[in-house]
């Protein structure tokens, strides 16, 4: 390395303790419905190495989105611990990004400012924002749409302006809420793979919530099966396979045939009330 | 977006057939006039022919007594709207953001918005006088009202999502406001402040008729009293092409101010 130190970035030099590393600890989550106290998420252990994709497939209802609310800490009322490379999520930070599911631009703003916005609120220097915002918006392949508005955008290149913005602060982790879910089953192949290549690019520690087992398969090194009522981890599915992937691959195959008969299984909680079973509607099982 | 999608000569045609196709009926308006009042149906100073009413209107040009009238008017309209809109926008936003507020002031506004402000001239009048404070009043009334319901609804409808957009790129009070809530309002607040003016010309016209020592409506009503129809009908047309105008005025504007909408 010819670069001279004192200009490497902390996260370069090799002495950086983990980042993005996510440690999730007893975490349980209740929503007072009709003055009634509902848990949504009960005693949820989870940890993410730095670096790694994980997703989580689950019926809706079982809090999957909930927790990435938790996470990315829109909400900070909730039982348990979130840490982040050690420190504890009280409310947002922009080491955790987000993307929606709707994406979220602003329809007042272009893709260009929108993406600008999420850098007001950083150090980084005035004069080199304008040339991050369009490294960014090379990274997700949308060169020529920088003064384009969201209406002007298909739904595929607003959701992949939406995963630049959330890109640009640099996140140690970034959070994917069902981010390809609104998008038809062509769109939604061409940016999961986009995605892949954006995730070897970058290396940030992702965690994706997805109704599509598929979906999670392709992308995740681990996959989370969540069961619903009150929202539990079901079991982790390691996907031994390196990136970039064949969808072709075998192992997805079976790995997806096995938690698609996992999710529609009727659930193995004692006393759980049959009525109150919630099975993986057809289409999204796909 | 249309626009773009046909060749612009055929664009152009579609327009201008468009335009052909809004004079027909103002056309077609004037040629029942002209031929009522040639079948001697009403006495001649009752229906005044539509010849006899633009040489008035062409002869009060010439003399400047209309642009006087107009510009008092105008005046008018402008001073109470500046005063009402200011005021509606402040109402607004505070009820909007204020469970406290809003719980205080609602019904009051909601049943003071249910009378007609016409109803409140006897009112003023004995307070203000006939004088410009009452007409600006009537003004400034006449515009709060719109404007108030809609920064109340624009501020109220500000999708909770973007304020979580807001909160996860930690942006401070500062921009949150300038770049997320002002613009998010401006698309229903223009159009709050559009009608509102509209609703204010009307209210003010009417207001000159019933009291007032010179504008628009004032002309009108001496016209009326000294039997003088063509003046009357001259004021007619003249009031509804200045409303026309104000609101074509508004909606080119309120255009602009929301030209990232979707077409």
């Amino acid at each position: 390395m010819s670069i001279d130190p004192s200009l490497r970035l902390p996260a370069e030099t090799p002495n950086t303790p983990v980042r993005g590393e996510l440690a999730i600890a007893n975490l349980s989550k209740s929503f007072r419905i009709g003055g009634q106290l509902r848990p949504v998420l009960e005693g949820i252990n989870l940890t993410l190495r730095p670096g790694e994709f994980v997703s989580i497939v689950g019926a809706s209802g079982c809090g999957k989105s909930t927790l990435l609310r938790l996470i990315v800490g829109l909400d900070d009322d909730y039982q348990g611990e979130i840490r982040l490379d050690g420190e504890r999520v009280a409310t947002t930070s922009l080491d955790r990004g987000i993307v929606f599911q709707d994406h979220r631009l602003f329809p007042w703003m272009t893709l260009e400012q929108n993406i600008e916005l999420a850098l007001r609120n950083t150090n980084v220097p005035k004069a080199r924002r304008a040339q991050i915002v369009a490294e960014h918006i090379a990274l997700v392949g949308l060169e020529g749409f920088e003064k384009a508005y969201p209406h002007q955008l298909s739904g595929g290149m607003a959701q992949r302006g939406a995963i630049a913005r959330a890109l640009v602060t640099e996140p140690k982790l970034l959070l994917l809420d069902e981010p390809l879910g609104a998008l038809d089953a062509l769109t939604r192949v061409n940016v999961q793979t986009e995605l892949q290549r954006i995730w070897m690019a970058q290396r940030s520690t992702m965690l994706m919530v997805t109704h599509d087992v598929e979906e999670a398969l392709y992308l995740g090194d681990r996959v989370i099966v969540m069961s619903p009522n009150p929202g539990r981890i079901r079991r982790i599915v390691d996907v031994d396979l390196p990136h970039p992937r064949d969808r072709r691959s075998p192992l997805l195959h079976r790995l997806k045939d096995e938690i698609l008969a996992e999710l529609t299984a009727a659930p193995v909680e004692p006393g759980g009330v049959s009525d109150n079973l919630v099975r993986l509607p057809a289409r999204e099982a796909r | 977006m249309a626009g773009s999608l046909v060749s612009p000569s055929l664009g152009e045609a579609r327009a201008f057939a468009g335009n052909l196709a809004a004079l027909a009926p103002p056309v077609l308006l004037l040629a029942l006039w002209e031929v009522v009042s040639l079948s001697h149906l009403f006495p001649e100073q009752v229906l005044v022919p539509p010849a006899e009413v633009f040489r008035t209107l062409f002869a009060m040009t010439q003399s400047g007594e209309l642009q006087r009238h107009v510009g008092d008017s105008l005046h008018r309209l402008s001073v109470g709207f500046i005063l009402g809109a200011a005021a509606g926008l402040a109402f607004g936003v505070t009820i909007a953001l204020s469970r406290l507020a809003e719980a205080a002031f609602v019904p009051l506004f909601l049943t003071l918005w249910q009378v007609p402000v016409i109803a409140l001239v006897p009112l003023l009048v004995m307070f203000l006088g006939i004088g410009e404070p009452f007409k600006v009043a009537i003004v400034a009334i006449a515009s709060f009202f719109p404007v108030a319901l809609a920064a109340f609804d624009a501020v109220r409808g500000v999708p909770r999502a973007w304020f979580e957009v807001g909160r996860v790129y930690r942006l401070s009070l500062a921009d949150t406001v300038w770049r997320i809530v002002v613009p998010a309002t401006v698309p229903a607040v223009v159009t709050g402040l559009r009608i509102g003016l509209t609703r204010a010309w009307v209210v003010l016209v009417a207001s000159e008729l019933l009291a007032a020592d010179s504008g628009i409506g004032q002309m009108m009503e001496m016209g009326r009293q000294l039997f003088q129809i063509d003046v009357v009908l001259s004021g007619v047309i003249v009031s509804g092409l200045v409303g026309f105008a104000i609101d074509r005025g508004a909606r080119a504007i309120e255009q602009h101010a929301t030209r990232w909408r979707a077409a």
